[in-house]
């Protein structure tokens, strides 16, 4: 029974990497930036999810807004800071982007103060009890989220013109091109999506934590790294799989290895051992 | 005058680590993102030694041997992936690193290493010996890249599989890059844990790799004085700036972004792009 | 590369004198975490180290001269905190010194002090080696041992708990409460049943949760900060476990309750800082803090307040801006604060009682003292 709630809380978790990491890798396939600063896209979700919540009432309407604003400042990160030096080589926009990060944390903290904010009136906090199984509203909210946003994404890419477009330029973007596709508006989409993506991501866990703090990306601004390379770089399907294997590793390892290894220590660890069997990451194709 | 000496030590030990981490990024073209790990070993080693009593020249050798020995295993493993996963996979090692120490006694676990033996120089002293070793560093780096050593590895930076197809042996090389570099930043963990004469696991975290790749790509990625110079002014950038106590951390994350963004060659492809200016703009 | 290393000198030299220009009375120096992860707590401790040294000014001074405290952010990390404690020391000429930061960026300057000969004083760190850096340093905050040891003496003693799993932080902090806990355990017929390591970056304890719910205990000892801690008693209760949950000074925040909501009612911790308390000096600082601060006091803020006014009075008493003499006046001070009558033993550790403060509506409140001078001994060499 144990197993079955480590294994349940670890998809909990696991649904908030993928959340992030999707944003993560679809920028990565297209543009091949290492985009650290990702993670402080989703820690303003997180201060938009609590302050219209708190303002308003209405935790739908947070979590619209907070993807909608936060998905354009993604087109605005990407129209500003990667597009002019897509040139050079990838250390640069890497660094770039850590830089970014650094400064996002800390406007965060200037503007919404060191302690973090909560909701004033948490939603979602009663418990479901499903046999020994307690689970939060909002944990189920979570994986269900999960589910809908990435499931709506899979139909986005396979069932629309816009989609298909999107596919065909992450594949081939000379090719792409030559069939008439603007790249550039692709790439805006692109961006758009996975920030909004990761806002949604950090209004769940402002709900989890009732804690939104201005050092919360901090974690997942390497821990999705890991993730997408786990995943193969650019593969969501791949990077999917590995964010959960990943939530449900991190959850036994807590408990099982925690006298021995940290949890970051255990995903690394995860990670080399699956690199140095398969250079290309759990799906990559060699 | 104290503070000065102590400013210097500082830059003296972020010179060494810049320019350790610039042979393996900069010279061979290989990023690290967990160059912290070799930096803590040798600080880790050197100090458990001088504490228990051995010499600390001695000490100080041996955390660099350890340190370089870390780094062959790491390189012979990073020999299997190649670009963003070998980033990725360093700093995974920069992480495992941080998870194993945290969790064992003998070196401090969580309370770390304090009241690390005084090496017996006077303040001064040992800044003259932090500075004469950065400057040999400096020195043997310069000299590397004229070596047929030094081609070897611009040949890989540029393109491996042409290198290979030229006949050169990547594998050896990077090898010897990793080596080189880890020994070094060993070297600088050993002096760092003499000079703060406290360390833990949070002095060499995955912040403190970022920062020392910093330095070598804002300096100007393989530029010996300007990976030399931007590792001397960040290395001291936070202590010049406590009069903006609060905006300290937004000032240097937006320096980082700005230069990447408006200077991608770094420093040194600044000061080269502004030279070229004054060459054009000098003619009639 | 020479005429070059010469500049950076000669730039070092000038910026570093332009800082630290200012005219002054008598200053002393602090070094708190301003920026960073660390830098709610920084805020607090400096605010209220701030608000002993305008009180001192109010009051006339020290000895006719006014207070004028030189701060500079370390970010909690040694790296920075050894060179800022060498400027003070050194450039500043600060006649003492306060910590407002974390263990390792304290420690780091606690040897800086020593040498320099200049009295310094840990306002909230809790490493046990602080102090050991020499009979300059001084801490008026609880080592985390002594605070175990409370703990285990709450629970297996006055709340007659035998069954106890530990959820511990995995830092100095944590692993030093973990460790006077333990200690104490066997004398208060504590059986601890399980220990889970748990890292300062989580804030999803999921796995943890379930486990504990399978071991069954009566009390659960969690140490942290309020920003683990919130999200941990929070996951805890929705989980149903009910039992008792106890916890020490890093709780003791308003934003813990604020975290937490309901699931704090109940939560019974070590600090000190009775909120409750009918003793003039607590009760005044709480009351000025608010108004200071804009917020409600914390542990923090009254450890910062508690260092900085036990060196004022010190300072007073030795009457001179001789730093041995200082030194003297504070191993020998018994000065009333806001975190209790503070007095040193030998190793230069802080003698007081134990608070023990529990949330009840929504608010920490008074619950009870451990006043039990063998429990609590300080470590003394």
């Amino acid at each position: 029974m144990l197993a079955f709630e480590l294994t349940v809380q670890g998809l909990v978790q696991g649904s908030i990497y993928a959340l992030i990491a999707v944003g993560l890798t679809l920028v990565y396939g297209l543009l091949r930036i290492l985009h650290v600063a990702h993670a402080g896209l989703f820690t303003l979700g997180g201060y938009f999810g609590v302050l219209i919540t708190n303002a308003t009432g209405s935790l739908p309407l947070a979590i619209l807004v907070a993807m909608v604003v936060v998905g354009v400042l993604g087109i605005l990160v990407y129209r500003l800071c990667y597009q002019p030096i897509l040139d050079q080589p990838p250390y640069v926009a890497l660094i770039a982007s850590i830089g970014l990060f650094i400064a996002m944390e800390e406007i965060y903290r200037l503007v919404f103060g060191p302690f973090g904010i909560s909701y004033t009136d948490a939603p979602l906090t009663d418990t479901v009890t499903l046999a020994t199984l307690n689970l939060k509203q909002g944990e189920i909210l979570t994986m269900v989220g999960t589910v809908v946003l990435i499931g709506g994404l899979a139909v986005f890419a396979g069932r629309t013109r816009m989609g298909a477009a999107w596919r065909a330029t992450v594949t081939d973007p000379a090719m792409a091109e030559s069939f008439g596709i603007d790249v550039i508006k692709v790439r805006y989409l692109n961006f758009f999506i996975g920030s909004a993506l990761a806002a949604a991501a950090g209004v769940l866990v402002a709900l989890l934590n009732n804690l939104v703090e201005p050092t919360m990306g901090s974690v997942p601004s390497y821990k999705a790294l890991a993730i997408i390379v786990l995943g193969g770089l650019g593969d969501v399907r791949g990077t999917l799989i590995a964010a959960l294997a990943l939530g449900v590793i991190e959850s036994f390892g807590t408990i099982y290895l925690g006298t021995i290894l940290d949890r970051d220590a255990i995903a690394f660890a995860f990670l080399i051992i699956v690199l140095m069997i398969r250079p290309q990451g759990l799906f990559g194709r060699a | 005058m104290e503070y000065t000496v102590t400013l210097l030590i500082l830059m003296g030990i972020s010179i060494i680590l810049a320019l350790s981490l610039n042979l393996i990024t900069g010279y061979c073209g290989q990023i690290s993102l967990g160059h912290a790990a070799f930096y803590g070993a040798g600080a880790y080693c050197a100090a458990m030694m001088t504490k228990a009593g051995i010499p600390f020249g001695v000490a100080l050798l041996a955390g660099t041997a350890l340190a370089g020995a870390l780094g062959v295993i790491v390189g012979l493993a990073s020999l299997r992936v190649r670009h963003d996963f070998l980033a990725i996979t360093t700093m995974g090692v920069g992480f495992l690193f941080l998870g194993v120490v945290r969790k064992q006694d003998w070196l401090g676990g969580e309370m770390g290493i304090f009241a690390i033996p005084d090496p017996g120089l006077s303040k001064t002293a040992y800044m003259v010996l932090v500075l004469v070793l950065a400057a040999l560093v400096a020195a043997f780096s310069l000299y590397l890249k004229r070596t047929w050593m030094g081609f070897a590895f611009d040949a890989i930076a540029d393109d491996e599989d042409t290198a290979r197809m030229v006949g050169i042996d990547v594998p050896r090389y990077k090898l010897t890059a990793f080596a080189m570099g880890t020994a070094l930043a060993g070297l600088a963990g050993g002096l760092y844990a003499h000079d703060i004469k406290y360390i833990g696991p949070d002095s060499f975290s995955f912040i403190e790799s970022i920062t020392i790749l910093s330095m070598v790509v804002i300096g100007g990625i393989g530029s010996v004085p300007g990976v030399i110079f931007a590792a001397a002014a960040l290395s001291v950038l936070p202590q010049w700036l406590q009069f903006i106590a609060e905006y300290k951390l937004l000032l240097y994350g937006g320096l980082l972004f700005a230069v990447m963004r408006f200077s991608p060659g770094g420093l040194a492809g600044m000061a080269r792009g502004m030279a070229a200016r004054a060459r054009a703009g000098g003619a009639p | 590369m020479f005429a070059w290393k010469h500049s950076v000198a000669a730039i070092a030299v000038a910026v570093a004198m332009a800082a630290g220009s200012a005219a002054a009375d008598v200053k002393i120096g602090i070094n708190v975490p301003l920026t960073g992860f660390a830098a709610a707590d920084g805020k607090s401790a400096l605010t209220g180290a701030q608000l002993a040294a305008e009180e001192a000014n109010a009051a006339g001074g020290i000895n006719g001269e006014k207070v004028e405290l030189v701060v500079y952010d370390d970010q909690a990390s040694p790296k920075e905190s050894a060179p800022i404690a060498t400027k003070l020391t050194a450039q500043d000429k600060v006649v003492a010194g306060i910590s407002g930061s974390y263990s390792g960026a304290t420690r780091a300057a606690a040897g800086v002090y020593q040498a320099a000969g200049t009295p310094f004083i840990s306002a909230y760190a809790v490493h046990p080696d602080i102090t050991r850096a020499g009979d300059f340093v001084f801490r008026t905050s609880f080592v985390g041992e002594v605070q175990g040891r409370a703990g285990a003496k709450l629970i297996g003693g006055m709340l007659g708990k035998k069954r106890v799993v530990m959820i511990t932080l995995q830092n100095d902090f944590g692993k030093s409460l973990a460790a006077g806990f333990r200690e104490a355990a066997g004398k208060f017929g504590i059986t601890v049943v399980a220990e889970y390591p748990y890292s300062i970056k989580d804030r999803q304890f999921g796995p943890i949760v379930s486990k504990v719910k399978a071991d069954k205990p009566e009390a659960i000892y969690a140490s942290g900060y309020f920003f683990t801690a919130g999200p941990l008693v929070s996951q805890l209760r929705a989980a149903g476990i009910d039992v008792p949950v106890i916890g020490q000074e890093g709780y003791d925040s308003e934003k813990f309750i604020e975290i937490a909501g309901k699931a704090a009612e109940g939560v019974i911790i070590t600090t000190s800082l009775d909120r409750d308390s009918d003793k003039a000096e607590t009760k005044h600082f709480i009351a000025a803090f608010e108004k200071k601060a804009g917020y409600k006091a914390d542990m923090v803020a009254a450890s910062g307040h508690t260092a900085m006014k036990v060196l004022i009075e010190a300072m007073r008493k030795a009457g001179t801006t001789d730093k041995k003499a200082i030194r003297d006046a504070i191993a020998a001070a018994k000065v009333e604060a806001s975190t209790g009558t503070i007095s040193f033993n030998g190793l230069g550790e802080v003698r007081k009682d134990v608070q023990v403060q529990v949330v009840k509506d929504g608010a920490w409140h008074h619950h009870s003292v451990i006043s039990d001078p063998d429990l609590l001994a300080p470590p003394s060499k």
